[in-house]
């Protein structure tokens, strides 16, 4: 009978796994489809525009708080807008200014400067985090913040990839090959001004930027799949 | 300035940490109190601005929709600069690094107001703004810098309305569902602003106003107003992620007075009400009136077991040795209708009754359904043949215990022939037959089986013997010898033997009929065939022609055949008395045996235990078949039989 018990168990744990496993492989085995096979898994260009979106805002408010944290550590001046003396490294990107200048940008344009702004604060951000880390004037709750902000980054980038990808493929931008490809070829030559800034010029000139982000891939979102949530 | 100095204090606190804690003690007040001189400078600032003359400065400057912005400047306390044109905005836009002061695009001196509109609106570019007198003069030592984004104070939402969404089951309070649009400056379509509303209301005519959640949509529920009661509402929106609000709305009143929705509730309360007042009120007046009939049936008595006359004590612990004694009579009461009550204080017990006559007869049946009394059946004028025990009668199942005898529907008819044939050819005991017909005749009907059915003495002698017992001689004076060790028996036999001293004494018709009389007190049954059980003094009734007529109490033999006038009839009538081995005068102390060989049964089914004795055929049954009998029965036979046997 113990055989038979341990027979049965074995069969039952083999036929659990099975399942798992088809489960398992069943979601691994459908990634964002790229040539939209009957089968995949496959997100639509809407529901890939909310994520960032909701992931850029996620990220400008994170970059909000810190800021305003930092702003009572560092008092401010008397002056409640605070200094404009620094100098964003990011400054030299190319950014529209306003509304009609947004509407106006090539998507393609638009696309691209998102990244390019992504792909700028990659490393400043984990600087930034490092140095948040070992300094003890913070606490722990901003070191985490810092944290994922720079993570953040990270996946928005990925995620505004897969976006032009889609976008690519449903022929709403041309294939440009350099501002996928190689993303690094978008940093600025001087990229290292921004280990010359102090921590709160950088939160300061992020928070700016994860703002333009956002508004850009609103603006991007509303232009090319105006369905809902514009 | 006021960084370095904290900064510096927390240095050299640092750095005389290990120094004595006085030190720091003293360092840390110096600092706190740098920090609150900052504190306080910036506050003793303020109130030197306010009081001494202040100097043309900017009030703020607000976007209302990201696109354009204004900024509103004050002359101060310089008076002689509030004319318009004194006074002159200069603005810096740092896009570039070469970038240069530039003159307000558009003015508006009546509200000292600088408007930027979209072409000179860059958002996420700091701008420096800067009042300028006529001379060159900048009175600001520090320009007033900002970004677009953040100066952002949304235009109130519009159209703001509500609708009522529920009313409480207590109807004390309801819910309200407010919706609005966003403002129509505010560019949501394009994606341009992303804004996050907040509703506030209150009571009408106070001032704490409630803040609901903020949260991006155009709707929301308040919960949780109070009927009757005037609520002011109205809505202001913000930037998400950002820290200013715009402007509030105009306010909304709502206000939801009772609805009149009582008729509905209304009879439904009463009707409960007055259901549960009146079934307290049938409650009390059951409990008062306390009758017998009325508390039977609504509160029905427990069935428990309840036999009259024994004491329930005894069958609710399945006491059964003390019951079978009660049952059987050995007790003072037994089931009698004299014995103890034992429920006097349940008068609604129901005994079933039952009467001695009755009882006689469901003894008799009872008796005539035992099995010996099956195996002892008369033959049955079924057909002709031989030994077919109740293969070819119709199993007539009863509807007492299921137990099948084998009984013949059309049979009965047939008894009640035989019997009036066996009384029709003017037997001596044509009136004891008519007697016993008439007392039969019903019993028949009653019972399907034929009667035979012995009892010892009166239903009392009967009630102390075992259940069932095998009938193993039958005295002359008509007692029946079951199995051995019964008292009463004895005295029965006794008494017998005594009565058959006297009738063989006598021999004449008092003791006869002294016997009959005794007669009548016993449930003598003997098959209108013949073939049943008899008596001895039946025998010796049917060979003295008895004239006296028997009483009608009780049964009476019937013996339609003398045993021993009639001996050639035995031959043409199978219909043969039987005759038990043992002698009335000997056999109440000779242990009877308690089973007989059955030496055959002949073809009405009856067991013949002995071979007949030749001179006792039935005269009276013509139409039964004469049958050879058997040869004489071995063992089982006292020599004082043997005689009467021999042919």
């Amino acid at each position: 009978s113990w055989s038979l018990f341990f027979l049965v168990s074995v069969v039952w744990v083999v036929l659990v796994c099975l399942l798992f496993c088809s489960r398992l492989l069943s979601v691994g085995a459908a990634p964002i489809c790229t040539n939209a096979q009957a089968g995949c898994h496959a997100l639509s260009l809407a529901n890939l525009f909310d994520r960032v979106i909701q992931h850029s805002a996620r990220m400008h408010g994170i970059s909000n708080d810190l800021h305003s944290e930092f702003e009572q550590y560092f008092l401010p001046s008397k002056n409640q807008i605070g200094r404009v003396s620094r100098n964003c490294h990011t400054s030299t990107i190319f950014t529209p200014n306003g509304k009609e200048n947004a509407q106006r940008m090539a998507r393609q344009e638009l696309t691209e400067v998102i990244l390019k702004l992504l792909v700028a604060w990659r490393d400043p951000l984990w600087h930034f985090h490092q140095s948040i880390a070992h300094h003890h004037d913070f606490n722990n709750f901003s070191a985490n913040k810092a944290l994922e902000m720079s993570d953040m980054v990270h996946e928005l980038r990925k995620g505004v990839e897969k976006v032009a990808e889609k976008m690519q493929m449903m022929g709403i931008i041309s294939n440009s090959v350099s501002s996928l490809a190689s993303p690094e070829a978008l940093l600025p030559s001087d990229s290292a001004e921004w280990r010359l800034m102090k921590d709160y010029d950088l939160l300061y000139c992020f928070r700016r930027d994860s703002n333009k982000v956002q508004n850009y891939l609103k603006i991007l979102k509303c232009r090319i799949v105006p369905e809902h949530g514009c | 300035m006021a960084v370095f100095s904290s900064s510096s204090s927390s240095s050299s606190s640092s750095s005389s940490s290990s120094s004595s804690t006085s030190n720091l003690l003293l360092l840390l007040l110096v600092s706190s109190l740098d920090w609150l001189s900052t504190r306080g400078s910036v506050f003793v600032m303020d109130h030197m601005t306010s009081s001494a003359p202040v100097g043309p400065h900017f009030t703020e400057c607000i976007s209302r929709e990201q696109e354009t912005f204004r900024c509103w400047w004050s002359p101060g306390g310089f008076h002689n600069l509030s004319f318009p044109g004194a006074l002159r905005v200069f603005y810096l836009k740092k896009d570039s690094p070469n970038s240069e002061w530039k003159e307000c695009p558009e003015y508006s001196h009546l509200k000292r107001e600088c408007f930027f509109d979209v072409n000179h609106t860059s958002v996420w570019i700091p701008y420096c703004m800067q009042l300028r007198g006529q001379n060159n003069v900048t009175y600001l030592d520090e320009d007033y810098c900002f970004t677009v984004e953040n100066i952002v104070r949304p235009d109130p939402p519009v159209s703001l309305n509500w609708t009522l969404l529920n009313i409480s089951p207590s109807g004390l309070s309801y819910d309200v569902m407010v919706n609005w649009e966003p403002p129509p400056s505010a560019d949501v379509g394009a994606g341009w602003m992303r804004i996050e509303y907040e509703i506030q209301y209150t009571e009408r005519n106070t001032t704490n106003w409630e803040a609901l959640e903020m949260q991006p949509h155009t709707q929301q529920t308040i919960y949780g107003l109070q009927i009757g009661k005037e609520y002011e509402v109205h809505i202001r929106c913000r930037m998400q992620a950002f820290v200013k609000f715009g402007e509030f709305s105009d306010s909304v009143f709502i206000q939801v007075t009772e609805i009149p929705s009582q008729d509905s509730n209304f009879p439904f309360k009463l009707a409960l009400i007055f259901g549960v007042l009146g079934i307290l009120i049938l409650i009390l007046l059951i409990g008062i009136s306390q009758q017998p009939r009325l508390m039977m049936i609504l509160l029905p008595p427990v069935p428990a077991p309840k036999i009259k006359g024994i004491d329930p004590e005894l069958l609710k612990k399945g006491k059964l040795d003390e019951l079978n004694f009660i049952l059987s009579g050995g007790g003072m009461g037994g089931l009698s209708t004299y014995a103890p009550d034992f429920y006097q204080d349940e008068p609604w017990v129901e005994f079933i009754e039952v009467d001695a006559e009755d009882a006689d007869a469901a003894e008799k049946e009872e008796n005539q359904g035992s099995d010996t009394q099956r195996l002892l059946d008369p033959p049955q004028p079924v057909s002709h043949h031989m030994n077919t025990g109740c293969a070819n009668a119709v199993s007539f199942p009863d509807d007492d215990s299921g137990r099948a005898s084998c009984y013949d529907p059309d049979l009965h008819d047939q008894d009640t022939l035989m019997l009036m044939a066996t009384l029709l050819p003017g037997q001596p005991e044509d009136g004891e037959d008519s007697f016993d017909v008439v007392e039969r005749a019903p019993v028949i009907e009653r019972s399907e089986r034929p009667l035979v059915q012995t009892q010892t003495g009166g239903p009392q002698t009967w009630l102390n013997t075992d259940f069932y017992a095998q009938v193993s001689n039958v005295m002359p004076s008509g007692g029946v010898v079951l199995s051995p060790g019964q008292q009463l028996r004895f005295q029965e036999s006794t008494s017998a033997a005594e009565d058959e001293a006297q009738k063989k004494g006598k021999g004449s018709e008092d003791s006869e009929e002294k016997t009959q009389k005794e007669l009548q007190f016993q449930l003598l049954v003997v098959d209108p065939e013949g073939s049943g059980y008899t008596t001895e003094s039946n025998a010796r009734q049917i060979s003295t022609p008895p004239n006296t007529p028997m009483p009608g109490s009780g049964y009476q033999t019937i013996h339609p055949q003398p045993v021993e006038t009639k001996p050639a009839a035995t031959a043409e009538n199978n219909q043969s008395p039987y005759i038990l081995p043992d002698s009335p005068q000997s056999q109440f102390f000779a242990p009877v045996a308690d089973y007989t060989v059955v030496q055959e049964v002949d073809s009405q089914h009856s067991l013949l235990l002995n071979p007949p004795p030749r001179q006792s055929p039935p005269p009276c049954l013509p139409h039964h078949p004469t049958k050879a009998l058997a040869a004489m029965p071995v063992g089982y036979v006292t020599p004082d039989l043997l005689g009467n046997l021999s042919p």
